[in-house]
């Protein structure tokens, strides 16, 4: 087993999308029983190499073997027959069918004649079914099952040709913790029947106990490669997840003037996407003039928990606002009395300059007012006052940015959500957002919510933490304890 | 998993039904037979359609595209050469094939609302294509078809209740197979089917041949049938319409409620001749209130109330 | 002579073709939605204006008003009774949405066209015509109709461009075609911008209806070319984009009225046809589609 070729080769690998590099030149390999983790937040590039192995995307360069054969730029198809399984992130069975026709799809040769099946493909698909733990839901139909089942059913599909080698996006997203051991028991057994297996996912510390071996990358490079222990205590790897040193400057709560009735109170919010639980009895609160860091990394829930804050989806359990329930209110009107977001996907209007953007954010106030706060904005973000008749569209990462959040106080909010800021840029980028966050909190009495995964971003800015792991609130408590208690094991 | 399709309720019930259909020139008048055979056409017609949206997901708004060129190829050739009717019959399916093969191509590269557009285009050029080329096609007038497969209302009447029933049999065993499995997730999910191993392409243009080989026949049969092609019964919008409403209001994915639903829309149709332009309207309301109340269809209200009881 | 006549001819019904491009573009820029009642709804303006004349025996002005105001009223239904109902039904799969609402307009449309057939009959009828006489441009002797027809058009498209461009509701309107949860999350209720676009539709299609009865008349069976001549315009110049409607109607325009007086009547609709099929093939999304 360790002298044999690789099972699954990446060489040299590359691909751009326009402008953008999104992979530069990763490379690994995986022999049969051997499971690697491909770790990186996101626009990492982990997905795009996924994709590359996979067929959906075709590398501009480098090679992709399978068992020694070069499959870069096959069709996704002729790829699969080869011996290469995938368990994608979302489950989409087919919904009129039921679980063993479903598992039967993924033995099906790819033919146009094949009319009638047989019975020995019936009986494989029991074996799988039987396998991933399936068999007492056989004859039933995908909406009536828990979402870990549709999962298996994935797996189910993914291994039913006995492939090579095996890709696995995300496992555990949306499972208990139950659920995740059973799983992991499962991805072991593709290791034990001597499959090459890549898990790629946000989180280290879900898959380290499973892995052999892992690859972080970041912003489309390798930064670190090894045992889990060798990458977890890796300096890049360290400085990329949790940033480097931490400094806190926080205000005790009990400075506050509200502390009897917080301004945001959040109690037992329960959210559920389709069928998997997003979060789990999340209890939060933030007082008057507050800024509270929600730390935790891509796909803890920090965009769910704020979305459920704004009115944008459905939820369970209470969200009051000075004592009010927020419940039965528009999203609008949410933002209209003052909890404003800046979205982590910016959505800024492409189409129009920047100075119309903040217009449209200021729609409330009068001419004058509204003209007064526009200067007051390009002071805190002197390159927006550049950039005044430029189009959104064709602005940078950075600037795009920093219109979101201006657009966003133009609008004098009361509760200012900010999701991921800095995600994806570049250090002097985060120094101006870093300062005018600095500014906010010495001068106006805004309330703040700050949710990151760049722990040494978050913290200078923030009077209390919490951190949100898989849908739950892991740990809260002053910053200045947060490294020695929960820095750890952030990661 | 097809012996359990063979024996369930859906097809036990359209043989009850076929079988009871089959007697119907017994004691049925001549006027409705006639009635009932266009109907069974246009059961093809929506049958035709709804393996191609139901399962591979593309939105065909011009059915009457692959309908017309069948009908009218069949039409000319017997005008012209009246050669023996199975061999225009034949060249209007190749033709109809043909069409599916030139409207499948721009599908399986443009996304969205894009292709449907593709499909109403056609659907436009033939009609303009007939008219102006009236000395081929007998223009807006239309065209006679001399010969005829039989001139008795209950033979033509079986001819297409026989035709319906092997049509559906086929398309309807097509979608419970395998192969329908495969049509299915393709349609869903092109990059889930292809990291399936399935050649998405291959399954999709084959799917859209099967629709047009069936819309082509029933053309070509039904323009016999009738002994004349017009714009007007092969090409019109609006009879791609009807073709589409049908099978909607009969329940998607289904492919037999799409009879359930030509044969109903004919039948209101029909039945509300007598209030002359008010008819339309009636067949149309109705078919947008199932659309907007019920958009499972006819079947899917029956399948409510069985769940519902 | 002739050039001048097919320049003026040409430009008149390019300007109506625009009108009514504009509205269809609109709606479907902001919200998704290919509104297959736009012919049905610009005939009814059209026969309203008509009978508002013919049998209440109201003035042009006045009759024109009922013509528009009729086609607000039925975009409005249009909006409440079908597009909203099925965008919120539980009972569709999103992906479905899109057909089932495409075909729930065109059968909304056969019943107004069909109502309008039934209670009208469906012949020709002309809209009282506000201006009158015949006015000489260039040596052709043009009716004073067909100007006051350009002049309309552009007065509204420019209206229409004033308001996007220089109101803060027109801007919302704007943003809500860019990105609807950017407009929600700056506090603006994305139902009410809705609405208003839907009821500047209705107005847009009401001032084409009546404008075209002036000019050249309607039937009732005219509501399925319309709606596919706004159609394929709007393809042409990209779906979503105004700019390309008002683009591509002068193409159509002029193809049309070219085709008319070089070859024959008969044949005007082929070369956009072709066109539009070329454009289908090289360019699916039009002369400046964004998607």
């Amino acid at each position: 087993m360790t002298t044999a070729a690789p099972k699954l080769e990446v060489e040299a690998l590359q691909k751009r999308f326009g402008g953008l590099a999104a992979v530069k030149d990763v490379s690994f390999s995986i022999r049969a029983g051997e499971i690697l983790g491909l770790i990186g937040p996101n626009g990492s590039g982990k997905s795009t190499v996924m994709k590359s192995i996979l067929g959906v995307e075709r590398p501009d360069a480098g090679s992709v073997r399978v068992d020694g054969r070069e499959v870069a730029g096959w069709p996704p198809h002729r790829i699969a027959r080869l011996g290469v399984g995938m368990v994608f992130q979302h489950s989409r069975p087919l919904y009129r069918q039921t679980v063993l026709e479903n598992i039967l799809l993924g033995l099906l040769p790819d033919r146009l004649m094949d009319v009638l099946p047989n019975a020995a493909t019936d009986a494989r698909a029991r074996a799988i079914a039987e396998r991933v733990g399936l068999t007492g839901v056989l004859n039933r139909r995908p909406a009536t099952l828990p979402f870990a089942d549709l999962r298996r059913i994935e797996i189910g599909k993914a291994i039913a040709r006995d492939p090579q080698v095996v890709l696995i996006d995300e496992p555990f997203a949306g499972l208990t913790a139950r659920e995740t051991a059973s799983f992991a028991a499962l991805i072991a057994e593709m290791r034990a029947d001597g499959r090459a297996v890549l898990i790629v996912d946000h989180n280290v510390k879900s898959i380290s106990a499973l892995v052999d071996r892992i690859y972080a990358m970041h912003v489309g490079e390798r930064i670190a490669e090894g045992t889990v222990a060798e990458v977890m205590t890796n300096e890049t790897v360290r400085k990329v997840y949790l940033g480097g040193a931490l400094e806190t400057a926080a205000r005790p709560e009990a400075s506050f003037r509200d502390v009897q009735t917080p301004f945001l109170e959040i109690e037992n919010l329960n959210v559920v996407y389709g069928k998997a639980q997003a979060l789990e009895n999340v209890s939060l609160h933030a007082h008057q003039g507050e800024f509270v860091a929600i730390v935790g990394l891509n796909g803890a829930g920090k965009t769910t928990l704020f979305n459920a804050v704004s009115g944008l989806l459905p939820f369970a359990g209470d969200i009051r606002r000075e004592g009010r329930t927020l419940r039965s209110e528009s999203a609008a009107t949410i933002a209209r009395e003052g909890i404003v977001q800046s979205p982590e996907g910016r959505e800024l209007f492409g189409a129009m300059t920047v100075s119309e953007n903040l217009d449209m954010g200021g729609h409330r106030l009068a001419g004058d007012a509204r003209a007064e706060r526009r200067e007051w904005l390009f002071d805190l973000f002197p390159v927006l006052k550049e950039r005044q008749s430029q189009t959104a569209a064709t602005l940078s990462g950075g600037e795009q940015q920093m219109l979101t959040i201006a657009r966003a106080l133009m609008m004098k909010p009361d509760l200012l959500i900010l999701d991921e800021p800095t995600l994806g840029l570049a250090p002097v980028i985060m120094e101006q957002i870093s300062k005018a966050l600095e500014r906010l909190r010495q001068k106006t009495e805004m309330t703040v919510l700050l949710g990151e995964q760049n722990v040494t971003f978050a913290l200078p800015h923030a009077d209390r933490v919490y951190v949100l792991e898989h849908g739950r609130i892991a740990w809260e408590g002053d910053p200045s304890r947060f490294a020695a208690e929960a820095g750890a094991r952030y990661l | 998993m097809l012996r359990r399709a063979l024996l369930s309720p859906p097809v036990l019930i359209s043989l009850v039904v076929l079988i009871v259909a089959s007697t119907l020139p017994l004691y049925v008048s001549g006027y409705v037979l006639g009635l009932l055979t266009i109907a069974y056409y246009f059961g093809v017609f929506s049958m035709a359609w709804d393996l191609l949206f139901g399962f591979a997901n593309e939105v065909n708004f011009g059915p009457s595209f692959l309908i017309g060129l069948g009908a009218y190829t069949a039409g000319i050739l017997d005008s012209l050469y009246q050669p023996p009717i199975a061999l225009s019959i034949a060249a209007g399916v190749v033709a109809a094939m043909t069409g599916g093969l030139v409207l499948a191509l721009p599908a399986l590269r443009v996304r969205g609302p894009y292709f449907g557009l593709t499909t109403l285009v056609a659907v436009l050029i033939l009609q303009n294509f007939v008219v102006v080329a009236a000395g081929l096609t007998g223009g807006e007038i239309g065209l006679t078809v001399p010969d005829v497969i039989s001139i008795s209302d209950k033979v033509n009447y079986w001819i297409a209740l026989g035709f319906m029933g092997l049509s559906g049999a086929i398309l309807y065993g097509l979608s419970r197979s395998p192969v329908g499995l495969i049509l299915e997730a393709s349609g869903q999910d092109p990059v889930q089917a292809g990291a399936l191993g399935f050649n998405v392409v291959k399954h999709k243009l084959a799917a859209f041949l099967v629709s047009a080989f069936f819309s082509g026949l029933a053309g070509a049969l039904m323009a016999f049938y009738l002994g004349a092609a017009s714009v007007g019964t092969f090409i019109d919008v609006t009879v791609g319409v009807q073709v589409i409403i049908g099978a909607v209001i009969g329940g998607r994915r289904t492919i037999l409620g799409a009879v359930l639903g030509a044969v109903f829309l004919v039948a209101l149709g029909e039945s509300l001749r007598p209030l002359g332009d008010l008819a339309t309207f009636i067949v149309s309301a109705v078919a947008l209130f199932v659309v907007l109340f019920f958009p499972g269809g006819l079947i899917g209200m029956v399948k409510g109330v069985r769940e519902a009881t | 002579m002739l050039l001048w006549q097919i320049l003026i001819d040409g430009f008149a019904i390019s300007s109506l073709y625009a009108l009514g491009a504009t509205g269809f573009t609109l709606i479907f820029g902001v919200t998704g939605v290919l509104n297959l009642s736009h012919g049905a709804i610009m005939v009814a303006a059209a026969v309203a204006a008509w009978a508002a004349s013919g049998n209440l025996g109201a003035g042009a002005y006045p009759a024109a008003a009922f013509g528009v105001a009729v086609a607000l009223l039925l975009a409005l239904s249009t909006y409440y009774l079908i597009v909203r109902r099925l965008q919120l039904s539980r009972a569709v799969r999103e992906e479905e949405k899109e057909i089932f609402i495409l075909t729930a307009t065109l059968l909304w449309g056969i019943m107004i066209q069909e109502a309008i057939a039934w209670a009208f009959t469906n012949n020709a009828k002309t809209v009282l015509p506000i201006v009158d006489g015949v006015v000489t441009i260039l040596g052709v002797r043009t009716p004073a109709n067909e100007i006051f027809t350009a002049l309309v058009c552009w007065a509204t498209i420019g209206a229409l461009w004033l308001f996007v461009n220089r109101t803060l509701a027109g801007k919302a309107v704007l943003a809500a075609s860019m990105n609807p949860r950017g407009v929600t999350l700056l506090g603006i209720e994305l139902k009410t911008v809705y609405v208003g676009v839907w009821a500047i539709y209705g107005a847009l299609a009401g001032v084409a209806g009546v404008l075209l009865g002036m000019f050249l008349g309607v039937s009732s069976y005219s509501a399925g070319p319309l709606t596919a001549s706004a159609f394929s315009i709007v393809v042409l110049g990209g779906l979503g984009s105004v700019s390309g409607s008002l683009i591509a109607a002068y193409v159509v325009g002029y193809l049309e009225t070219l085709t008319a007086y070089l070859v024959s009547p008969a044949y005007r609709a082929i070369p956009a046809l072709l066109l539009l099929v070329a454009v289908m093939y090289v360019r699916p999304r039009g002369l400046m589609g964004r998607r």
